[in-house]
């Protein structure tokens, strides 16, 4: 046995830190240890750097040295590339034609199919997913259709997860375990502690799946961030709570967002397993997921992922993001740490993919959406009387039967003279006579 | 034969000091009459003494057992015709004990219900849930950190799932944390998922109103607030009866509903409650005593002031005896308990209005966009032809509940009989 090891074992110090053998024990039944050192504390780590950032590959899809193996085959490996490319299909076509006024909003996952497709890929299909807005991705892996996506831009009859009443990217899917998308920001944080207390009290699935929870670096500002960790950590349920710090909140870039080290400096406030990772490299984000997953199951206790990304796509088609940042900076980005190149690189050094099956993909995938949309395109909406539906459960209230009467009396009145109105049924499957004529 | 309450329900040792200190009926009368010296301390639940003597109240099983649009919910299903009231077992149960009751129930016949909440695990600030962690676990009863917007969004994720959440705000003042969660979140979320998903499981329960020194912070009226946010029920029980019946009604209501129960009536009010499973609807008004001059319209403690009110318009103590004139001491006064705010009972009030033309609402919370603002432009709208006085709100004014101005700002007995012979003299 070398010296330095004998002198270890003596103390007992280089096993534990210096705090388990504390001088002056510690503060009355608690594990704190008393100290005469008045030392202030703001960072986790001891020499104050900031948490290190979890990766597999380099920028051109090399695995790195002391990087561990990813355990992914040739199927996995394709299905994660095709995931992610059909994310910038359906963007580039959704963006443009909300730009011909065909849709009313969108929002592109540019920058952050790795995020989205590797952390879904980690996930069971069981998993009780609530998201924020730009998680389409995760639906995608899911399996829910083109048509249904076009369904819910353009509000039609294919569009059940809303019926036409919520904006589009709000889609939601009980089959495929994906709950509704809301606009406020993080108010889906604390419920989904409450989806994943369910599934803990569920004979069936406790130990199984659990709630995965996916927000943004600027909604982890809010109050329903700080309710949710806590009540995930201390009641405790198995909530995966995934944060997309894409580096900016519309315009805020995310060093006027917080002070502190991210939000993964939060995680270990709330006594949670936390990481922080490359969110554009899809290898490490798959196997951190993986892991935190197991962790948060295991534990039936909330764990929080950091996924570092960039949004390389304006908020919204209601933002012009160069009136904030420079052209150069994105163009930089997308260049130098682009996700889809460093898989694709990593998937041709495999022997996985090659030129051909990239422009083979790139055409299949613009043709089925470019079909999905002249579908939506013709579809009807649902019928006028859709309006008024699903308020309440149950036995509909008097005041929701006479004001749809109301609006029946209106129609009646009005409908066949008033031209901007008689224009607007004609849209609607049925053309609101249903409403008209009291059925 | 269902257990009775003394095995249901396990005082612990301080709910055990607590009981021996309450007084007796007769103690809490005298108590009432002696001077503020000799009374020591209020209790720190509130006391309202004119409860303990109420007619409204039910103090015989027989009358108890024949609650008006009581369904027995029994485990066997009998036909209609042979769900009988009679012969069913009741209990003297304070408001606190039939809500924890209804709970009870709640949480044996429904393996996903689970009670949440600050301070629910002991047994709630206002003993609403003793014993049930004891009886069902803290895996189904337990305490959440302090925080009202994690306690509004746990129950939504939870009822989202299909559970039965049963979340506490301890007190409705501070349920505005919650707003967005209940509001933004509970209200739509079946509405915006095109059927999809719903938190129908959910039911919010909260103490509400003045407790007579609650100041600012603990008299709060909120269910105004929530009027507008279609999608949730609103339900303020007046009695323990009403409370157990129209509780499991709610937990049990397809929707997410919150259950604003008035703090102060939590001990006063005792009645025979029937330990069976019932329910009393949710949405329907309940006319306590009919009349043909007057409609009162109320809902929660105003009830018993009313009730105090026609006492004195029918027989006036002397130093009011000129204020009442005769012609108004023998009118004949409609009470009306709205229970249900939202959707409110507009057919049971106007059928009451059209027959009386005169309408005085009376709530505690604030005037401007109160519950009364609302009722009255319905009523209007629909009445107007018949109305012989403009429709009365007599409120709280529009002033926070100021501690030592209390007695000046709940309506009391003195208002409300003034508002009655006003309204009936326009």
């Amino acid at each position: 046995m070398n010296r330095s090891l004998r002198r270890c074992l003596s103390t007992a110090r280089c096993f534990t830190t210096a705090a388990s053998a504390p001088p002056h024990g510690n503060l009355f039944n608690s594990r704190s240890p008393i100290t005469t050192r008045l030392n202030f504390v703001n960072s986790i780590t001891e020499d104050g750097s900031q948490i290190p950032t979890f990766r597999v590959l380099d920028g051109a899809g090399k695995v790195l040295e002391g990087a561990q193996e990813p355990d992914i085959d040739e199927a996995l490996g394709r299905k994660l590339y095709e995931a992610m490319n059909m994310l910038p299909a359906l963007d580039n076509v959704l963006y443009n034609i909300q730009r011909q006024g065909k849709i009313s909003f969108w929002m592109t996952t540019h920058g952050e199919e790795a995020t989205v497709v590797g952390s879904a890929a980690a996930l069971a299909l069981e998993d009780e997913v609530l998201g924020q807005y730009r998680e389409m991705g995760v639906l995608l892996w899911r399996g829910f259709s083109l048509d249904a996506i076009m369904g819910q831009c353009f509000g039609n009859v294919n569009d059940h997860a809303t019926k036409g009443r919520q904006m589009p990217v709000h889609f939601g899917s009980p089959a495929l375990h994906f709950h509704t998308i809301s606009s406020p920001l993080a108010t889906q944080i604390p419920q989904a502690a409450g989806v994943g207390y369910a599934l803990k009290r569920d004979p069936a699935r406790r130990g199984k799946n659990c709630a995965v929870c996916y927000f943004g670096e600027g909604a982890a500002s809010e109050g329903d961030f700080h309710a949710g960790l806590l009540f995930a950590s201390t009641i405790p349920s198995p909530t995966l709570f995934f944060v997309r710090n894409n580096g900016f909140a519309i315009s805020t870039p995310a060093q006027e967002q917080y002070y502190g080290d991210g939000i993964a400096a939060r995680g270990p406030g709330y006594g949670i397993d936390t990481v922080r990772v490359d969110g554009n490299d899809v290898l490490a984000v798959l196997a951190a997921v993986r892991e935190a997953r197991r962790r948060c199951i295991e534990q039936g206790r909330a764990v929080l992922v950091e996924s570092m990304t960039y949004r390389v796509g304006h908020h919204s088609t209601s933002d012009d993001s160069f009136a904030y940042r420079a052209r150069q900076e994105v163009e930089d980005r997308k260049r130098i740490d682009n996700p889809l190149s460093r898989l694709r690189l990593f998937l041709e050094s495999r022997g996985w993919w090659d030129a051909a099956e990239e422009t083979a993909l790139k055409s299949r995938q613009k043709q089925d959406v470019l079909d999905a949309f002249k579908r939506a395109e013709v579809a009807k909406q649902w019928e006028l009387k859709e309006l008024f539906g699903d308020v309440y459960g149950g036995e509909e209230p008097w005041n929701l039967k006479e004001q749809r009467e109301e609006l029946a009396g209106l129609l009646r009145k009005y409908g066949e003279d008033w031209e901007p109105w008689r224009k607007e049924l004609e849209k609607y499957r049925g053309k609101g006579k249903e409403l008209i004529n009291g059925t | 034969m269902p257990p009775t309450t003394n095995t249901l329900f396990k005082p612990s040792a301080l709910s055990r000091a607590w009981i021996k200190t309450v007084p007796p009926i007769y103690a809490q009368t005298r108590r009432a009459q002696s001077s503020e010296a000799a009374s020591g301390p209020p209790p720190a639940g509130g006391h309202l003494p004119s409860v303990a003597t109420s007619q409204l109240l039910k103090s015989t099983r027989e009358s108890a057992l024949h609650v008006q649009g009581i369904r027995w919910i029994d485990e066997v299903a009998f036909r209609p015709q042979d769900v009988l009231s009679s012969g069913r077992e009741t209990r003297k149960m304070n408001m606190f004990q039939a809500i924890r009751d209804a709970m009870s129930i709640a949480l044996a016949k429904d393996d996903n219900a689970v009670v949440f909440g600050e301070d629910v695990g002991f047994g709630g600030v206002f003993r609403c849930t003793m014993g049930l962690a004891e009886e069902f676990g803290r895996e189904r009863v337990f305490n959440t950190p302090l925080s009202e917007q994690g306690i509004a969004g746990f129950g939504i994720g939870l009822a989202a799932m299909g559970h039965t959440a049963i979340a506490e705000i301890q007190f409705s003042d501070y349920i505005f944390p919650a707003f967005d969660q209940l509001v933004n979140e509970a209200a739509k979320i079946r509405y915006r998922s095109g059927g999809q998903f719903n938190v129908g499981g959910l039911t919010v329960r909260t103490p509400t109103m003045s407790v007579g020194h609650g100041g600012l912070y603990h008299s709060q009226s909120p269910e105004g607030f929530f009027m507008g946010a279609s999608g949730l029920k609103i339900v303020v029980p007046r009695s323990p009866i009403q409370a157990k019946g129209l509780l499991l009604a709610s937990i049990r209501d397809p929707n997410p509903v919150i259950f604003m129960e008035p703090k102060i009536l939590y001990r006063s009010a005792v009645e025979q409650v029937p330990i069976d499973d019932y329910e009393i609807p949710v949405g329907r008004a309940e006319v306590i005593t009919a009349g043909s001059d007057l409609t009162v319209l109320t809902y929660g403690t105003p009830i018993y002031h009313c009730e105090a009110a026609l006492s004195m318009l029918r027989s006036p103590p002397l130093s009011l005896a000129a204020h009442i004139p005769e012609s108004v001491r023998s009118a004949s006064i409609e009470v009306i308990d709205l229970r249900t705010i939202l959707p409110w009972d507009v057919d049971t009030v106007q059928k009451s209005v059209e027959k009386t033309g005169r309408l005085l609402i009376i709530h505690e919370a604030g005037r401007t966009g109160g519950v009364g603002a609302e009722i009255a432009a319905e009523v209007q709208k629909r009445c107007f032809l018949k109305l012989e006085a403009p429709v009365r709100r007599l409120t709280g004014w529009d002033t926070p509940v100021a501690l030592q101005y209390e007695k000046f700002i709940i309506p009391d007995a003195l208002r409300i009989v003034d508002a009655i012979v006003e309204t009936l003299n326009y």
